[in-house]
């Protein structure tokens, strides 16, 4: 079941689009004109109304965000594009970039334009060069033509954005450590209060949103809240970008309906698992929400439905483990991913995904104890919320999802002291 | 002799104006990835130097630096092999491809470069290229559905002096090449391999 | 005011307090880490965890500010609380060294301690720890054993928040994230050693305490820190009767818990190995004698005679009253005097009269701050740190100075030629000049303006900035730079002030102290510092009293004090110890240190604090006010006192805080350096940096590795130009008096046309340079450093320091 209409994606077919007059032709920078036309506080309501959630993991409605601003502090308001898209299995907002790159500037425009913002920074993951790249010339376009700059599109408006690169840290897609990446300071997160619409990027009102929420936003304003509304659910209306990947024939970036049965985009629009095996385990928002099983193959992909399933639908992340996946290795790659990217700043995340990929990796390789399971349990319970912010719950997720879904095979490691699936299947499964 | 002269001076000043007067520490960032392109890899002078450019001690710049993995701080082969081995690649064989990586290039686990300067490898974390796995960069040119066979051929082409075509976007010649680029700079016009001097 | 509850017990906070600070007031210990009363929460340890009634998930206290009818359970009361505490410890404990048996922290150890009380008991770790190379010196001060270090940041935080000095930082992330200093950079902080004591673990070490002791081995005592006039409370370690140790102690109203590291590692001088701990009389050498026989000595020497007295500025009040006392009643002199760059009369009455004008606190709150003629960081660290905490709350501070001071990156600094700064403060108050809308910013502030006097503003300049403070309604200190030159003030150790501020020669002030003194029988006001040392130079002084100053060393003119000792026939010397008097000493008087009397200090607000002896005085030594007491006794009078009570009874009648009538002020003019500066001279400037060769600082060698700079000259780069100077390059420095040749530096954060040489730095003791005040016209050159075997070499004059 395709979307009843493609909405971000109904350019993807058209390369010619990826060029600033290629994007006037399909009615680009219409958003835009349309929002100079209308004041701030309308512009909030319409993506308010819209029911519009942040699409990069936490699922915040965005209207009411921007509607947190102060607008009479005296200091300069910010929107910041949070373009560090790093979370194990997500994908999408780079090919949405790749594709379409002004679309995320005319959102960014209109978000601007919603705040009062006269500069807008796009923070990008140092890893996504060429979208960086391709995103920058966009820019100088959209400069050239008026639609960023001292007085865009002869409104009297200043609209400026400015281009920053990260250096490799999935932390910083953390908004608050975003903020201090991008100041100059070291990437680690914030205390709040105070919250960053108040005070923000170099202490003044900011607004963070994720690349596929900006998106959203020209056609909202172009077709109206209730347009948005007719896709999607009441709680999570829209479509949603989701990224398949693993062990399935077509992995890839997926538009969905919000609300999709995650049966329908494994089997439609993902081709099924690879070589028709079974599926053992699947991430739903990438490797920090806890992993779900077979068991749940017609889980609805909207934000309510997942947690109801003990999961998170977060950035839509979906990797899929099959039955000759050793989900205790699995594991261990998946924490070590978080102890590689801990900022290091509490005692938990830093020291806790440490530990744990110490004693996951003995486990995996057939060195573990009876009481490594155990003890990996309650450090799993000693990490979830109790870290500064939420990478370390990610590490938890991980861990205590792992053991809650697949403690036998933990124990199969400990009682064959090997690995049982390397074990039976000689040679690396590819 | 300054890191930030003639051209160079110009183009880090240019940096700093991308932000506001009062916060231009912000610039440290793409400063370094400029220091990174000339001299590829971030020098304890470099360092320095930025640091009286912003007004911050070198601790402070260094406290940047070393928090990232794209700056490198410890001499780096001409080419940045960057192999993502986190489970959407993992599921797909990513892990003989990063074996096939160092025995190709001839960089020992531990070790910072091959021998002969040409490469430096980088067990990765997720690269965003979930779709394409197992994903491959070429100092962050991405190379897409690599196997250890395909990284062979990839290797062997480097070190012959040839540049192979990423599977999106422009080639990129070398990790300093590649640097400059992510400072905000336009790329060299005729982009060559570079040399980095053994350490 | 809020109310909450915690463990089942009410309690009643100011709004803004955090939860842990709440608990405490009840008598709770919240575990913690990275927290500190001192610094902006961080939240990174995660031990203070508590539960929130309504909150599904535990919070961390530190980070809390206490809401209406909140309801607080810490670990006493909550298992899931303790629970959590027990599993963050074991997280911190899993990669901690057992280095419990040789770690400096043992016995004093927030882990330790919290460990036991709030940690697991045994250790479920099978892996291998983290390991590092140890210990790594971050300076020749302090010490980094990282494998120790729990990262609470409060180090880090510490040299940003507080001191701004940010030469460690946090490097690299996760596991491997460490506290570092910059390749091939030091943590060359003046305050650095607060990282050392409020680290909470042993990652931080001193130097000079590493393996020295363990806290069982020590008798502490509270004192206050006795190098500069800051006043700062500290407790001083004594281990077999020797000090080991100097901590700071905490006092929200002076120095809340810091110190500078001269106060904390300069404290070897009272057990120098030249310490003297017997009186000593001239015969042929110097040969010990009792107290009796060296006071007969003196006292036969003064009868009838013309005595004059110096005093350093680290004796107790209590001394300085009785020395006040001694001089005008019993040797009938106003020649005395303490080190002092004359001020002005106007502000040395108004802060001899009325103390705490202003105090730290406020200092703090003001909105308005002008600091003229102080480089604070060097002079006066722990009001240097105030003023940050002013600049942090968003004051507008001015530095009016002849060369940048470390405020720069939160003060606007106008730069001056030294003598300049009494005609810009003057013409401020017309609203004129460099200073004219600081005038209108002051005027503006009200009463939370300050005018900050220091030592640069000599020779009567401190009276301009009074002026500009009473024109704009400016609250006013005069600020001093030694631990108790204050207390020399205010007993009247000043040839032209009696006690309290009190002028000799204005007959109701002087009445007013003869109602306690009796009779004053002195002509008029005596001779300043200087004006002693030429009088005793031109044989017009019979008996000069040197208690604990060394005019060679430490007065602005070496030749002058050279010449002096040579033509008074008798020296007497008080102090711990000879050093270079050791020639001209006719008698010695052996002073107690700070550390065995009992007696009060007077900060730089006007604040007098006590100390309490810790160890018995060695030898014989004594209190100086006794001495002062035996030797009028000896010269047949009676100073009025013979216990400490009743020296304080009879010193708060006349030190009590009054109004004094009004002075006149002066004409205030440009005063230029004697003598004129001409041609292409230049104004040589001078005074003490925080660490040189000053005798408080004797054995810290640590503290010299650390931070003590050779002699330089510094000067701006037209200057430099103009004399042919290179940066790194050597210069000879010419005065009247003397020359030397100098390394040279070359900043363009000093006015042009004048040369700063700091006062006595190894390689320069700048008073050879000097006739008499701290500025000096000189002269420039370059020297070629020539190639060791070359013949051209060209021989520069003079000769070097």
């Amino acid at each position: 079941m395709s979307p009843l209409e493609p909405r971000l994606t109904r350019h993807w077919g058209d390369p010619s689009v990826i060029g600033v007059d290629g994007y006037e032709a399909v009615d680009g920078y219409a958003g835009l004109r349309q929002a100079l036309g209308m004041a701030d506080a309308d512009i909030v309501e319409v993506v308010k109304a819209s029911g519009l959630r942040g699409r990069g993991g936490a699922g915040f409605p965005t209207g009411m965000k921007w509607g947190f601003v102060p607008r009479e502090t005296g200091k300069p308001t910010y929107v910041v594009v949070n373009y560090d898209e790093s979370e194990p299995g997500t994908c999408n907002n780079r090919e949405l970039v790749e594709r379409e790159p002004h679309r995320l500037l005319e959102g960014s425009a209109i978000a601007a334009l919603a705040i009062g913002c006269e500069t807008v920074f796009i923070y990008i993951r140092g890893e996504y060069l060429w979208q960086g790249t391709v995103l920058q010339r966009a820019i100088d376009e959209a400069y050239a033509k008026g639609y960023l700059g001292a007085d865009v599109m002869g409104s009297g408006t200043r609209i400026d954005v400015v281009l920053h690169r990260g250096a490799g840290a999935y932390i910083c897609g953390e908004e608050t450590a975003l903020l201090n990446s991008l100041e100059g300071l070291r990437g680690q997160p914030r205390l709040r209060p105070p919250f960053p619409a108040v005070e923000g990027l170099y202490a003044s009102p900011t607004v963070i949103n994720n690349v596929e929420t900006l998106m959203n936003v020209p056609d909202i304003v172009t077709k109206g809240a209730d347009w948005f509304r007719e896709l999607g659910t009441e709680k999570s209306p829209g479509s949603k970008m989701v990224t398949v990947s693993g062990k399935v024939e077509r992995p890839g970036n997926y538009e969905i309906e919000l609300g999709t049965p995650f049966r329908v985009v494994l089997e439609e629009l993902a081709g099924g698992v690879l070589g028709g095996r079974s599926i053992k385990a699947w991430t739903p928002g990438g490797s920090s929400t806890p992993m779900l099983t077979a068991e749940h193959l017609d889980v609805a992909l909207d934000y309510e439905s997942v947690a109801a399933a003990g999961s998170m639908l977060g950035t839509g992340a979906i990797m899929v483990m099959d039955e000759t996946d050793c989900v205790v290795d699995c594991a261990t790659r998946m924490v070590k991913f978080y102890a590689h990217e801990s900022c290091g700043k509490c005692t938990p995340c830093r020291e806790g995904s440490w530990w744990a990929t110490r004693v996951l990796g003995r486990l995996e390789e057939g060195h573990g104890r009876p009481e490594d399971i155990p003890l990996m349990s309650e450090m799993g319970t000693n990490i979830l919320f109790r870290a500064f912010c939420a990478l370390a719950d990610g590490t938890a997720s991980v861990i205590n999802s792992s053991l809650k879904h697949f403690m036998d095979e933990y124990e199969a490691h400990v009682r064959l002291g090997a690995c049982p699936l390397k074990v039976e299947h000689v040679g690396v499964a590819s | 002799m300054a890191l930030f002269e003639g051209r160079a001076g110009d183009e880090a000043r240019r940096i700093v104006e991308r932000y506001p007067a009062a916060h231009r520490r912000s610039a440290v960032m793409p400063l370094l990835y400029l220091a990174q392109s000339i001299e590829g890899m971030v020098t304890r002078d470099a360092l320095r130097e930025i640091g009286e450019m912003l007004g911050i001690t070198t601790a402070e710049v260094e406290a940047v630096a070393t928090f990232y993995t794209m700056y490198r701080l410890r001499p780096t082969g001409t080419h940045l092999v960057n192999v993502c081995t986190n489970l959407a690649c993992k599921l797909r064989g990513a892990d003989a491809v990063y074996e096939a990586a160092h025995r190709e290039a001839g960089v020992s686990h531990g070790q910072e470069m091959s021998d002969d300067g040409l490469f430096t490898v980088h067990e990765e974390e997720c690269l965003g290229v979930c779709d394409l796995a197992p994903a491959v960069q070429v100092n962050f040119a991405n190379h897409d559905g690599v196997t250890p066979e395909r990284m062979r051929e990839l290797i062997g082409r480097l070190r012959g002096g040839d540049v192979p075509a990423p599977a999106r976007g422009p080639a990129m010649p070398s990790f300093a090449a590649a640097s400059r680029v992510l400072a905000g700079l336009d790329p060299e016009p005729e982009p060559a391999l570079e040399e980095v001097p053994p350490a | 005011m809020v109310t909450l509850t915690i463990d089942g017990t009410e309690v009643t906070v100011p709004k803004g307090t955090l939860v842990i600070r709440a608990a405490e007031l009840l008598g709770i210990e919240i575990p913690r880490f990275c927290d500190h009363p001192y610094l902006e929460p961080a939240g990174a340890c995660r031990q203070c965890y508590v539960a929130i009634e309504g909150q599904p998930k535990l919070g961390t206290s530190c980070t809390m500010t206490v809401a209406p009818g909140m309801v607080v359970r810490t670990q006493n009361s909550d298992d899931t609380v303790r629970q959590a505490q027990v599993a963050n410890l074991e997280f911190l404990l899993l990669n901690h060294p057992l280095d419990c048996p040789i770690c400096d922290r043992g016995g004093e150890c927030p882990l330790q301690d919290q460990a036991l009380a709030y940690g697991p008991g045994e250790s479920r770790f099978r892996e291998a720890k983290r390991v590092f190379e140890k210990p790594i010196p971050l300076s020749p001060l302090v010490n980094l054993d990282r494998e120790r270090c729990v990262l609470c940041a409060r180090c880090t935080r510490f040299c940003d928040q507080i001191s701004g000095d940010r030469f460690i930082e946090l490097f690299a992330r996760g596991a491997g994230e460490r506290v570092s200093i910059a390749a091939g950079e030091d943590f060359a902080s003046p305050f650095s050693g607060n990282t050392i004591q409020i680290c909470p673990v042993g990652a931080l070490t001193a130097t000079p305490y590493r393996f020295a002791a363990r806290p069982f081995d020590l008798s502490s005592g509270d004192s206050v820190c006795q190098h500069c006039a800051s006043g700062c409370n500290v407790r001083v370690d004594v281990r077999r009767g020797e000090v080991v140790r100097v901590l700071a102690r905490e006092n929200p109203e002076t120095n809340d818990a810091w110190i500078c590291d001269k106060g904390r590692f300069a404290f070897r001088w009272t057990d120098a190995s030249d310490r003297v701990t017997t009186p000593l009389i001239r015969d042929r050498g110097l040969e010990p004698a009792s107290f009796g026989e060296v006071l007969s000595f003196i006292a036969e020497r003064c009868v009838g005679a013309r005595v004059a007295f110096l005093a350093g500025g680290r004796l107790m009040d209590e001394d300085y009253y009785a020395l006040s006392k001694l001089a005008r009643t019993v040797m009938r002199t106003n020649d005395l005097d303490h080190r002092r760059d004359e001020p002005g009369l106007l502000a040395e009455t108004a802060a001899a009269s009325r103390p705490m004008a202003i105090t730290s606190r406020e200092l703090e709150r003001a909105r308005v701050i002008l600091v003229a003629g102080l480089d604070a960081e060097q002079e006066l660290p722990i009001v240097h740190l105030r003023l940050r905490k002013a600049a942090a709350r968003g004051a507008r501070i001015v530095v009016l100075h002849p060369r940048r001071t470390r405020l720069h990156d939160v003060a606007e600094h106008v730069l001056c030629r030294p003598g300049q700064q009494a005609t810009l403060l003057a013409e401020a108050r017309e609203g004129r000049g460099p200073l004219a809308a600081l005038t209108a910013a002051l005027r503006d502030a009200g009463d939370a303006a300050v005018v900050l006097a220091g030592p640069r503003l000599a020779e009567g300049a401190a009276d301009a900035a009074l002026l500009l403070a009473t024109a704009t309604g400016a609250r006013f200190a005069l600020a001093p730079r030694r631990a108790n030159d204050r207390g020399a003030l205010r007993a009247g150790v000043h040839p032209e002030l009696l006690p309290g501020g009190r002028r000799f020669d204005v007959a109701d002030e002087r009445a007013e102290v003869e109602a306690v003194w009796g009779p004053i029988m002195v002509e008029g006001p005596g001779r300043s510092t200087m004006r002693i040392l030429e009088a005793c130079a031109a044989r017009q002084v019979d008996v000069l009293f040197l208690i604990g100053v060394d005019p060679l060393r430490d007065l602005p003119d070496a030749a002058l004090a050279r010449r002096a000792l040579d033509n008074v026939p008798v020296k007497v010397v008080q102090s711990l110890e000879l050093g270079s008097l050791e020639p001209f000493a006719d008698a010695f008087l052996p002073g107690a240190s700070y550390l065995e009397k009992e007696g009060h200090l007077t900060d730089w607000e006007g604040r007098g604090q006590r100390i309490a002896p810790m160890r018995g005085a060695p030898g014989i030594s004594r209190p100086d006010w006794e001495i002062f007491a035996g030797l009028a006794a000896a010269m047949g009078s009676d100073l009025g006192f013979d216990t400490l009570d009743e020296l304080h009874e009879e010193m708060g009648r006349l030190l009590a805080p009054r109004n004094g009538s009004e002075v006149p002020a002066a004409g205030i003019v440009d005063v230029a350096p004697r003598p004129t500066v001409g041609g292409d001279g230049v104004v040589l400037f001078t005074y003490p940096l925080l660490v040189d060769e000053g005798r408080l600082s004797v054995g810290a060698d640590e503290l010299k590795a650390a931070l003590e700079d050779p002699a330089f000259v510094e000067v701006a780069p037209a200057t430099a130009e103009r004399h042919g100077l290179v940066d790194g390059g050597i210069a000879l420095v010419r005065t009247a008096s003397g020359s030397a040749e100098l390394p040279v530096r070359v900043t363009e954060h000093i006015v042009d046309g004048t040369a700063f040489v700091p006062f006595n730095q190894p390689g320069l003791a700048a008073n050879t340079l000097l006739s008499g005040w701290f500025t000096e016209a000189a002269s420039l050159e370059s020297v070629t450093l020539a190639p060791a075997d070359s013949d051209d070499v060209a021989e520069p004059e003079g000769v070097p320091a």
